[in-house]
């Protein structure tokens, strides 16, 4: 299932829809772009278009570890979270510029996946899952202790960025139309580093330990250490994606790194499909749809939510998109 | 022993309180074919995850070409010229067989790359495609590992052993499960490699090795039982008693 | 005498309180180790049905007013539920890979949560102790809330049946040589599909029995299972996945933990037990009681 969408060389038939993909992949970071550009004229609404956007961010960069490196973590709220308590903190405390602000959630992200990842990958296959969790479950803690700083139990509030001043130009955030796009901007240019990082010889590596893992020792990778490097990847990408949600809601609720924020990201990648690139994006979709769609409907949507992403590991563990390229591939060939 | 490009020096093994291995000494000679034999449950396959590095031992010492080895991590193992193919078959099912040997490749040149395209390594792929062709799989290159038959599989890990450079390649069992047919491609494979490298083979099938190896090794209930070239083993008299009724 | 700023029998009266707290995270944590070390499931629900068992309790106690009754009840409904989640879920995935029971388990736990919210209401339910089990004794140390000393015997007790159960009945000996190689098990020719419902349903039920004994001490909410699952978690990491007897060294040493942190430190309670998982972790990645071979 692998090959058609990692790497820019993909495999598939000779036939239309063998073509079709080949061209996809070779281009996958501008199809994306372009989906998501058109993405807010076709959305039910803007806030729901910039939420898909900055949680398909999120995904995208936990399927790093869960779909490329075969890793399955369940804290990846913690690196959300820090991204939007750092950016947060950053704004109302320091009175920062968004851009360093921003920058300061990354770090932070960036900084706490470094100490989790070094004591999670020593653990390995299915105590990684286990060991994540109950380490975000300490970040979660110790943000909820620190009160003055993060707000504690009622979340950070008070962080204001009417407009993005650029010296030359001022974007005003206010128009959700503007602060779509302009989260596209830093969405776009993660996800066009993603697409590099993942066709590069590094993507290689993580493809070769999701594999076999023994068999990448063997080859002569260290794979502890290149786990490590994709757990801090993963994590920095998923504290922008907490930075860039902090400016758009204003506000970072604990929510944000609760083990339920961690469930979603899983919930949304295998939605989509862990083995494609533009999955996660699909499932961040479908999972906020349907999500928006089942709480207008009753206040128990989580029920729903459940039984479904169980009927999804029974019968279509290949996730949605992930579906749509393996029938296009036997189309192909 | 001068020229020995391995050796070990009271190499033993314990899982729990079974003393799988005790107390081996012995050195494999530079070049050629050094084949390990043994009834089965004799040790040979712990002996062999010892020297390639997949565990690390409970006593003794492993010397390559005079450096102590032993408790070295096992990707430094290959990283130092000791590549091996496993008994079991030990591939990246999910990749394809070119990708297979293009990573295993990789791994002497380039780890942490995380921004060039792979295809940015021409010569990478020039190797694997060389490595391919040379373990008679040239044509499958595009074609899932896990797709392959099992010979073909069993090939396919020779290729990716090879592609670390290895000055030392150990096999364990390469013919295990073949038919007669592919036991016969695999050992042709075998004698051509053997002319460039240093070989080290565990085998149970005694005749298969007599006529293509130097140097034999016999394992019997995780000690060394004997040593030496074929004509010595064959007139071993505790050798017979062991295989007695397994002339296999 | 008094330890720093501390009586002595301060702290002892607290480190009994540890113990008391550590009997809930024993049995929870035995629930977990067993599933594990037979079928390599970590269940994601067990936190789910943790909180099924004290609902399940604390209803029943409603109607019948019964403490007794709720402490077989609950733990035999939730085993039941573990029954039917096995034979209508889990099983299909069997031969899949070791993520899906487990992604399915969490999916499960969703269902689980949300299934309580709609027929007990959002808000939970206070609970304390039963009349006969209120109350304080005198330990020798200081007084001791009556309660908790049951627990840490009641608890003591299923730990000893267990015990029995996997030491000397031929069925434990088959779960012991599960928890090995379970390939041996399969060699056998014994049904193993028969084992694993077994010791599914006897690990729910045991999450169930631990949420109806910690009912009293928190009262019942739908989301009470969470943490608990988080805490789980790091009493099978710290006594080493699949070992009972690391379940229980773990449990305790969580629950003093817990118990000695809540005196020193209070604001560090919570992390107290993370700390202690990074720390084994540092240490002895593979739990204090665990194989190196359990790792893989």
């Amino acid at each position: 299932m692998s090959g058609a969408l990692t790497a820019p060389a993909a495999r598939g038939g000779t036939g239309r829809g063998g073509r079709l993909l080949r061209q996809a992949a070779r281009h996958r970071v501008g199809l994306t772009l372009a989906v998501l550009a058109l993405f807010p004229f076709v959305a039910p609404y803007e806030a729901l278009a910039v939420n898909i956007l900055v949680l398909g961010l999120y995904a995208l960069g936990f399927n790093l570890l869960f779909g490329y490196t075969g890793l399955l973590s369940f804290g990846h709220a913690a690196f959300l979270g820090a991204g939007a308590y750092g950016t947060g903190i950053a704004i109302v405390h320091g009175g920062l510029h968004p851009l360093p602000a921003i920058a300061a959630g990354v770090v932070l992200a960036t900084v706490i996946a470094a100490v989790m990842g070094f004591l999670a990958i020593r653990t390995r296959g299915i105590y990684f899952a286990m060991t994540t969790l109950a380490l975000s479950m300490c970040v979660y803690y110790a943000f909820y202790q620190m009160e003055p700083l993060t707000g504690g139990e009622n979340g950070l509030r008070g962080i204001n960025v009417p407009a993005l001043n650029l010296g030359l130009v001022s974007l005003p955030l206010i128009d959700p139309l503007v602060k779509y796009y302009v989260i596209l901007v830093f969405v776009g240019t993660a996800v066009w580093l993603f697409s590099r990082l993942l066709a590069s010889p590094f993507g290689a590596v993580l493809e070769a330990i999701r594999e076999n893992e023994n068999r990448a020792r063997a080859c002569g990778y260290d794979v502890a250490r290149t786990k490590l490097v994709a757990f801090v990847i993963s994590g920095a990408v998923c504290g922008l994606a907490g930075a860039l949600n902090a400016i758009h809601l204003s506000i970072v609720p604990i929510e944000t790194m609760h083990y339920a924020m961690s469930g979603e990201a899983v919930m949304m990648a295998l939605l989509g499909g862990m083995r494609t690139f533009f999955g996660p994006f699909v499932g961040a979709a479908t999972f906020l749809v349907l999500q928006d769609g089942l709480a207008t409907l009753t206040s128990h949507w989580q029920l729903f939510t459940g039984a479904i992403f169980i009927a999804f590991v029974l019968f279509l563990p290949s996730g949605i998109w992930g579906e749509v390229v393996a029938r296009l591939k036997r189309a192909g060939s | 022993m001068s020229g020995a490009i391995l050796r070990t020096e009271g190499l033993g093994k314990r899982f729990g309180g079974f003393r799988a291995l005790d107390g081996v000494s012995v050195a494999f000679p530079e070049g050629g074919v050094t084949a390990i034999i043994g009834p089965n449950g004799a040790g040979k396959s712990t002996f062999f995850n010892l020297i390639s590095g997949a565990m690390p031992p409970s006593e003794g010492r492993i010397l390559f070409q005079g450096q102590d080895i032993t408790g070295l991590a096992p990707h430094r193992f290959t990283r130092l010229g000791i590549a091996k193919s496993f008994q079991i078959t030990n591939v990246f099912p999910d990749l394809t067989v070119f990708e297979n040997v293009r990573v295993a490749a990789q791994a002497r040149r380039v780890r942490f790359d995380l921004f060039r395209d792979r295809a940015a390594y021409p010569d990478l792929a020039r190797k694997a495609e060389a490595l391919i062709a040379e373990v008679g799989l040239a044509g499958r290159e595009e074609r899932l590992a896990r797709e392959l038959a099992h010979g073909e599989q069993r090939a396919l890990e020779i290729a990716m052993a090879l592609a670390a450079d290895p000055v030392l390649l150990l096999l364990d069992e390469p013919t295990a499960g073949m038919s007669p047919e592919e036991t016969r491609t695999m050992m042709d494979l075998v004698r051509r490699l053997a002319a460039e490298r240093t070989l080290i083979l565990v085998e149970h099938k005694m005749k298969l090795v007599m006529d293509l190896c130097r140097r034999l090794i016999v394992l019997h209930q995780g000690a060394l039982l004997a040593e030496g070239t074929p004509d010595e083993i064959r007139a071993n008299a505790e050798v017979r008693r062991v295989y007695l009724g397994k002339s296999a | 005498m008094m330890i720093g700023p501390y009586p002595l029998d301060l702290l002892a009266l607290q480190l009994v309180t540890g113990v008391a707290l550590g009997a809930i995270y024993v049995l929870v944590g035995i629930g977990l180790s067993l599933i594990f070390g037979l079928m390599t499931i970590v269940n994601f629900a067990h936190g789910a049905f943790f909180m099924a068992g004290a609902y399940v309790g604390v209803f029943l106690y409603g109607y019948t007013g019964n403490f007794w009754v709720s402490l077989v009840a609950a733990p035999l409904a939730v085993g039941a539920l573990g029954l039917l989640v096995e034979r209508l879920l889990v099983r299909r995935l069997y031969g899949r890979g070791i993520d899906d029971p487990l992604l399915l388990t969490f999916g499960l736990s969703y269902v689980i949560v949300e299934s309580v919210r709609i027929l007990f209401g959002l808000t939970g339910i206070p609970f304390g102790a039963p009349p006969a089990l209120r109350g304080a004794v005198d330990i020798g140390i200081g007084y001791f809330p009556l309660y908790r000393l049951f627990l840490i015997v009641f608890t003591a007790l299923v730990v000893a049946a267990l015990w029995l159960f996997v030491e000397r009945t031929s069925f434990g000996l088959i779960i012991r040589a599960g928890a090995r190689d379970r390939q041996i098990v399969q060699v056998l020719g014994i049904d193993v599909s028969k084992v694993w419902l077994v010791v599914f349903a006897l690990g729910c039920g045991l999450a169930g029995l631990a949420g109806i004994l910690a009912a009293p001490l928190q009262g019942v909410t739908p989301e009470m299972g969470i943490p608990v699952l988080a805490e789980a978690f790091v009493v099978t990491v710290v006594g080493g996945m699949g070992s009972l007897a690391g379940a229980v060294l773990a449990g305790l040493l969580v629950g003093i933990v817990v118990a000695m942190t809540s005196l020193i430190a209070p604001d560090m309670t919570k992390m107290a037990i993370f700390a202690l998982m990074a720390l084994v972790l540092l240490v002895r990645p593979r739990g204090l009681l665990g194989r190196a071979g359990a790792l893989g």
